[in-house]
């Protein structure tokens, strides 16, 4: 077998800040997905379809979830002579080597710092991910389309609604080759007044030296991100900056919105979101959703246009939703338009419009949660992991519950409001 | 594997099971599919693991290929590791044997380097064939408390049924005092669940007395009855031989029935989760905006547009809109197409139902299978792997589609109750 020629970097450290209680305890990359799956899963799918075999993940925010999610790398066929997946955390150096005390002060920090790992490996080009997206992606074309224009960096696009461009990295692609992409004109990292409407993915492919380079001089600065420095450092010298046109599905959950609209994506007679076609995969020894048993639907249950994994018991009403494995619903509770994440117990009656859950929760009999179902919810309602909500609870619309509230504390709650964070 | 002393476990998985009928045809019958994702291997082995026991050998002999690739090298079951193991022991020509297993006994002697390489006190003799909950380790403390010989794992099962299995009679210390193997006119209700606790040194020894003693059952229990130490292990839980179609049949609605006392989930039941070269893991189960399911276990990848009711669906089964699966149990990657309908049957995996058909029609429950009627006679149909069912035909009661049937080998639109196809 050939030695792989593609060294992949998968950026995972990061939290995302409005993404509320559900990044508390992990990084955006390992908060769960599709019913059973995490979001860095349609990164690592990406690559086993594609055939890239050597990873390494950069991690620094609470790793521990994603490091047991990742466990040998043997679930996207990463273990054997020439193939590994590699966590990087922050490490300290000699203590004289300034550079090097130090956490991650950025994605582009986070390469530097491992630089020797990446040399190491001596690849032909070097993708850089975002392990926070949801796509399905070939990036085999992208790296053959680098080659083909001998670019020092190839960047994936999607077009967005452009008033959303504000918050990407939004780029002028010129028509050099129509459909498939082109020199990237111009590149604007979160402009206020964006000129384009194509964002960036990120999935950069370097030419090794041109990254080793940009990254050292980068050090000479104080920010550290691929997107605000080292790609306008690029443009800025003139390098060839190609531009590929990305034009499937391409999920951003940057929001708890936004993360609740990608689930939607999940349902419908066309989902936009297909985990089968995508070929997705996830660690099936994680949480032990191998050992779960199939779901069981009893006899008054109405499942309609959801997805509800195995370990589920479902005796009351699922509509438009998600249940990750364990959950259990009982009689003559509702769920609407929600997430449940992994184990969670719905008492009788409760009631649930637009919520996402995070695991380990037990709700009471008669919990509502979110607006009543009969109205349309605008705003999520999230609770964090481990609380034991009490009988007959109103949780209103937009309200976020800190994790593991106490059971003292809950006894003082009488009711949380609209929009009100329970801390 | 360590020469650390535990006891061994010898598991067999040999057995035909041919009253399976069609769903023995390519797999042994601990191999087959039970409860969506399981096999019923699963229960044996899972309690192996629950009871603390590491080092396992599996005797294999009939269509092994299902099973082994199944068992993989244990990983599911925790059985990886230095001082555990789990392997598969098949049968094998030797300076003058050169013969298939004559019996269980027989099995046993000719993987006796086996258990001579795995020194333990305590052999536990099982058979992979059962559905059921037990702990080994208390089994074994009894056995030892007792300074038995053999401890063999009885249950009390009702006297019409006791003909399939060996029977024991106890005394007030529950010494096994007298024995019948496969009795027509049984002395007691009380049978073998083909669970054994051997004296290490004692299995040896009784398998190298005597070369004509091939069979467990038969030879070498009724002759240490007659002159050792052997005791009845009571057992009081659910246990069930799923040897026959009816008993396969009420074992998996048992699963979906309240209170039948069994659940994989409360019981640990681990399996392997089949990847079988799939690009992609099992998605949730799909469901559709008029779905309506009811007292149905629906495993991972199922997509379900239409209606099942007391039905036990495997991995990735397709229920089409308007389609009706009823009292059914279907295997990985069946499809049941458009407003078709299958009631009382079980389909082997791959089995393609087209639209407008039905499978398990009319009233005729006790019209039974004219070719097989021991095996079906409850009103079950069978259609075998990767079976093809065209669009617009009926089949009744008690009827067998084999496996591999295509759509051309239907000469007519109806198959009679008890016919097979």
């Amino acid at each position: 077998m050939l030695k792989p020629s593609t060294l992949a970097m998968i950026l995972a450290g990061s939290r995302v800040d409005n993404l509320n209680v559900l990044t508390y305890y992990r990084p955006k990359s390992a908060v769960p997905f599709g019913g059973f799956a995490r979001v860095i899963d349609f990164a690592l799918s990406n690559l086993l379809h594609s055939g890239i075999e050597q990873v390494a993940i950069l991690s620094q925010y609470r790793s521990y979830s994603l490091i047991n999610h990742i466990g040998t790398g043997a679930a996207w066929d990463m273990i054997g002579r020439n193939r590994g997946v590699s966590i990087l955390p922050p490490f300290k150096d000699n203590s004289d080597n300034l550079e090097h005390a130090d956490w991650y002060r950025g994605s582009a920090d986070a390469v530097y710092k491992n630089l020797d790992f990446v040399e190491y490996n001596k690849p032909e080009e070097i993708l850089i991910l975002s392990g926070d997206h949801i796509y399905k992606m070939d990036y085999q074309d992208i790296i053959n389309y680098h080659h083909q224009k001998d670019a020092d960096l190839t960047i994936a696009f999607v077009q967005v609604d452009k008033a959303k461009a504000h918050r990407f990295g939004i780029a002028a692609i010129d028509s050099e080759d129509g459909e498939t992409g082109g020199r990237v004109t111009g590149y604007w990292e979160k402009p206020e007044a964006p000129e384009s409407d194509w964002a960036s993915l990120t999935v950069l492919i370097f030419k090794p030296e041109v990254l080793y380079q940009a990254l050292k001089e980068n050090q000479q600065t104080d920010s550290f991100e691929f997107g605000r420095d080292i790609i306008p450092r690029l443009m800025a010298q003139g390098k060839k900056v190609y531009g590929y046109k990305y034009l499937g599905y391409w999920g951003y959950t940057g929001t708890t919105e936004e993360y609740w609209q990608a689930s939607m994506d999940l349902l419908g007679k066309n989902p936009p979101i297909d985990m089968e076609a995508w070929g997705l995969r996830t660690n099936m020894e994680h949480r032990g959703i191998c050992d779960a048993q199939p779901a069981l639907i009893r006899e008054n249950a109405t499942v309609h246009n959801s997805l509800v994994y195995n370990g589920c018991i479902v005796e009351g009403t699922v509509k438009n939703s998600i249940l990750f494995p364990g959950v259990h619903v009982e009689k003559d509770a509702v769920i609407e338009n929600s997430v449940l994440f992994f184990n969670n117990h719905v008492g009788e009656n409760c009631k649930f419009n637009k919520v996402i859950t995070d695991v380990n929760s037990v709700f009471g009999k008669g919990v509502c949660v979110g607006p009543e179902l009969t109205e349309e919810a605008k705003d999520v309602t999230l609770i964090g992991w481990n609380n034991h909500i009490p009988d007959k609870m109103r949780i209103a619309e937009g309200a976020t519950v800190y994790p593991n509230i106490t059971v003292e504390q809950w006894a003082s709650v009488k009711s949380v409001e609209t929009g009100e964070v329970l801390k | 594997m360590s020469a650390k002393k535990e006891a061994l476990v010898l598991l067999l998985a040999g057995g035909v099971g041919s009253r399976l009928n069609i769903l023995v045809q390519s797999r042994a019958k601990p191999a087959v599919p039970f409860a969506g994702h399981y096999r019923i291997i699963d229960f044996s082995l899972s309690n192996v693991m629950a009871s603390g026991l590491t080092k396992v050998g599996v005797l294999t002999q009939y269509k092994p290929l299902s099973l082994m690739r199944h068992l993989g090298m244990g990983e599911a079951w925790d059985f990886t590791g230095r001082s555990r193991g789990l392997k598969i022991l098949p049968p094998h020509t030797g300076f003058q044997d050169s013969d298939w297993y004559k019996g269980t006994a027989d099995a046993v002697r000719q993987n006796i380097d086996f258990l001579e390489k795995n020194p333990a006190d305590e052999v536990v003799l099982l058979s992979g064939d059962h559905i059921y909950n037990m702990d080994f380790h208390a089994m074994i403390e009894y056995h030892r408390f007792k300074k038995a010989d053999v401890t063999i794992g009885m249950m009390v099962v009702p006297i019409s049924e006791i003909y399939q299995f060996g029977a024991g009679v106890i005394d007030d210390q529950n010494r096994i005092i007298d024995w019948e193997e496969k009795p027509e006119h049984p002395k007691t209700n009380l049978a073998s669940m083909g669970i054994y606790v051997f004296d290490y040194k004692y299995l040896l020894d009784s398998l190298y007395k005597d070369k004509a003693e091939v069979d467990f059952g038969m030879h070498i229990l009724p002759r240490a009855i007659d002159n050792d130490n052997v005791f009845a292990y009571p057992f009081y839980g659910y246990w069930r031989d799923v040897g026959t179609i009816q008993s396969y049949w009420e074992a998996n609605m048992d699963v979906i029935r309240r209170d039948s006392g069994i659940s994989p989930a409360e019981w640990g039941i681990r399996t392997n989760i089949e990847a079988d070269g799939r690009p992609a893991d099992r998605p949730p189960a799909r469901f559709g905006d008029d779905a309506k399911v009811s007292c149905s276990m629906i495993s991972a990848g199922c997509v379900v547009r239409g209606t099942v009711i007391n039905s036990v669906l495997a991995p990735g089964v397709v229920v089409e809109e308007g389609a009706v699966v009823r009292d059914s149990i279907l295997f990985a990657d069946c499809t049941v197409g458009k407003n078709s309908s299958v009631d009382l049957t079980i389909c082997d995996k791959r089995v393609r139902i087209s639209g407008d058909s039905v499978v398990g029609a009319g009233n005729n429950h006790d019209v039974a299978n004219i070719q097989q009627p021991s095996h079906l006679y409850t009103g079950i149909s069978l259609v075998g792997k990767e079976a093809m069912v065209p669009s617009g035909v009926t089949i009744g009661r008690n009827c067998i589609v084999g496996s591999h049937t295509k759509e051309a080998a239907f000469s007519t639109k109806k198959i009679a109750d008890g016919e097979t196809l």
